[in-house]
């Protein structure tokens, strides 16, 4: 079993690239997303719903073998990497974009109501009033929806993404002993997420201790 | 044959799928809930050691991937003499995940209530345990109601996960049936549409009676 | 107030007792909440407790009945007595003297899953024994002497706060404690509300029930209380019968308090 800890080890790489992949993506994709999930016309806005609702109904799994699976039927071919990534990434740009909605949503009214009466151009109530206040409410949440993306990650070895789930089920193999592989590999995982769970925490309590004022 | 012949023969496939789903979720949630409430109240037990060993149990059973739990069920427990089917290593691992996320739901609940009505309880008269039953379960189920809600649909969407186990359903029937007609994407299209159709009302249903239960709180 | 003149404290097990503190103390480290508190409360009599806020009135209330665990000191219940600071916490002596002491909070802490009689009647019955039915029989007993018997039904949610008052004060009073602790009870009210309250009070000291009181009513503390007690960063600077205290108060801390609340 000890021999085989460094190849499990290696999966890390792996595990955090298709979850950072994942993640650049969708905080790109989100923001589009969540800009026109507020607009004030319906036109604009109940596609982006319809988008969101979808794209958050059907399970990732779904998703993946979608892409993976069934695109090849209309040509389409990605190899696992890409598609893990590319998938999972589109995914939680709805989970995002409710994310930043939810940020935008916890700002009072009068922030904006106090910066135009101050006669702050749009670019500075943007820049130094609402993001700023977006941040608090968002890192916290982020920071735990990448622990949820951390562990969704997993899917990817049912596509053959060698990431860490996947090196414990070719040892298991090898070993026989799924017990102790599969204890490390989810450990390994408890581990990653420690890092992020600290920083949410860290972050919420100094934005707390920063930001209060009512 | 038509694309509307396709689509039920899709649809005739993936039925017995949806079927081992809705058993799994709903087994799941029966077990999970429980138990989930029973390891919240543990988290805060007056013993160091308890309070322990249950944050253990709960972090392994959030931290770790639910997919790494099937495996960790159905090709681990073996190795200890344990050999279980697809369908009751699902349900454990399954149990054991969602228990732990319940777990924390029910125990910020507790925690959400204002400190006076713990007080006058307490100034009541009323023991730790009555406290707990009477006054303060009731209104913690309150407001642990919509989060469960949604965790329950979250439930259904992971059964697919169950597929990495071999346990018939919706993904495993989808996959088989594509391996025979090669039209991949049509039937995983079908499922998709079976997960949505199940999980996308009744998210919108539980978002409705969130927005109604904050206006009688307010 | 003619609809409480029947008596609150009809069919009650036993007579109000004497409350005493001695040396009660709360520390946080070097900072001291309460200091070496020692206060007497006759049977039947009424003691108001009034300073500027963050004095330590309503901790010291708290450690009473051991919401605050006191760091040391003793309460005296009647004849009955716990020590803390001393030996192992008894769980048994603090239930017990919890039992004979009843307490309103400010903020009323009614429960809201429950119904105005379900408020009054579970306590008796988780606590006392009681049988549902006498339980509710009581309940609403008081409920009708507070001036609320068609409230039983609703929920608190749909009661005013004044309301809640009486409703709290009729839980506490169901209990048949005999000693009552008021935590700034009409705080959180507008004074035409809390003078609904302050009516039901009035009606128990009438009645001789031993009552203790935090509060920033001066008008009750100075026509109702038997004894006011100032209290000031945690300790006691002065105490003495109402008029004396309220109208020549001798510690310049008492002297500064008044002037700032009475505007003299």
């Amino acid at each position: 079993m000890f021999e085989y800890f460094g190849y499990i080890a290696l999966g890390v790489l792996g595990t955090v690239g298709v979850t950072f992949g994942a993640l650049a993506i969708g905080t790109v994709v989100g923001m589009p997303l969540a800009w026109l999930r507020r607009s004030r016309h319906a036109i604009v806005r109940m596609p982006a719903v319809a988008v969101i609702e979808v794209l958050r109904g059907v399970p990732n799994l779904v998703w993946l073998f979608l892409v993976f699976f069934g695109l090849p039927q209309i040509g389409i071919r990605l190899d696992p990497w890409s598609s893990a990534i590319l998938t999972l990434g589109v995914a939680s740009a709805a989970h995002i974009a409710e994310i930043y909605r939810g940020g935008l949503a916890g700002l009072s009214r009068g922030q904006w109501e106090a910066s135009d009466a101050l006669g702050l151009s749009r670019m500075d109530r943007r820049r130094l009033i609402v993001l700023p206040q977006m941040q608090r409410v968002i890192v916290p949440t982020m920071a735990t929806y990448a622990i949820g993306l951390l562990k969704d990650s997993a899917l990817a070895s049912t596509i053959g993404v060698v990431e860490l789930t996947f090196r414990g089920g070719v040892v298991t193999q090898r070993t026989g002993d799924g017990l102790t592989t599969f204890l490390v590999v989810g450990v390994v995982y408890l581990l990653l997420s420690l890092p992020l769970a600290l920083a949410a925490r860290r972050v919420d309590s100094r934005m707390r201790a920063k930001f209060s004022v009512g | 044959m038509g694309m509307f012949e396709e689509f039920i023969g899709d649809l005739v496939a993936l039925a017995p799928g949806l079927r081992n789903a809705a058993q799994l979720a709903a087994t799941t949630i029966a077990l999970a809930y429980p138990l989930g409430l029973l390891l919240g109240v543990l988290l805060d037990n007056r013993v160091r050691l308890v309070r322990i060993a249950t944050l253990v149990v709960v972090e392994l059973g959030r931290g770790m991937p639910l997919l790494v739990i099937l495996y960790l069920v159905y090709r681990g427990l073996p190795e200890v003499g344990v050999r279980l089917d697809a369908m009751p290593s699902a349900i454990i691992a399954f149990t054991w995940s969602i228990g732990a996320y319940s777990a924390d739901m029910f125990r910020s609940s507790i925690h959400a209530i204002p400190p006076g009505q713990r007080e006058a309880a307490i100034a009541s008269g009323l023991n730790a345990r009555d406290t707990l039953r009477f006054i303060l379960l009731p209104q913690a189920a309150r407001i642990a109601i919509p989060p469960l809600m949604n965790l329950a649909i979250i439930t259904f969407q992971l059964t697919s996960l169950a597929y990495a186990i071999t346990l018939p359903e919706i993904m495993h029937a989808a996959y088989l049936r594509g391996s025979v007609t090669f039209r991949y994407l049509d039937t995983f299209v079908v499922a998709a549409v079976l997960y949505a159709v199940v999980a996308i009302p009744a998210a919108l249903l539980v978002r409705r009676l969130e927005r109604r239960l904050s206006r009688h709180l307010a | 107030m003619s609809q409480v003149s029947e008596g609150l404290l009809e069919g009650a097990r036993h007579a109000p007792v004497s409350l005493r503190t001695t040396d009660v103390t709360m520390r946080f480290g070097e900072t001291y909440a309460v200091r070496d508190v020692s206060l007497e409360v006759a049977a039947g009599e009424v003691v108001s407790i009034i300073g500027p806020s963050g004095a330590g009135k309503s901790t010291f209330l708290r450690c009473i009945n051991q919401l605050e665990v006191p760091t040391s000191g003793t309460v005296q219940v009647g004849d009955k007595s716990v020590v803390f600071g001393a030996g192992p916490r008894r769980d048994r002596e603090i239930a017990d003297l919890r039992r004979n002491v009843g307490m309103v909070f400010q903020s009323f802490n009614l429960f809201p899953h429950l119904t105005v009689l379900r408020n009054i009647a579970l306590p008796q019955e988780r606590v006392l024994g009681r049988t549902r039915k006498d339980a509710e029989a009581r309940a609403m007993a008081l409920l009708n002497r507070v001036g609320l018997a068609e409230k039983a039904e609703s929920y608190p949610g749909k009661c005013s706060g004044g309301q809640q008052q009486r409703v709290a004060i009729a839980r506490a009073l169901a209990l048949d404690p005999a000693v009552m602790l008021f935590d700034e009870p009409t705080s959180a009210l507008d004074p035409e509300v809390g003078a609904e309250v302050l009516a039901v009070m009035k009606e128990l000291a009438h009645e001789g029930m031993t009552m203790l009181v935090v509060t920033h009513e001066m008008a009750f503390a100075h026509d109702v209380s038997d004894r006011v007690v100032v209290m000031v960063d945690g300790s006691i600077v002065e105490e003495g019968d109402p008029k004396t205290v309220m109208e020549s108060p001798t510690h310049p801390r008492t002297q500064q308090f008044l002037a700032a609340v009475l505007g003299r």
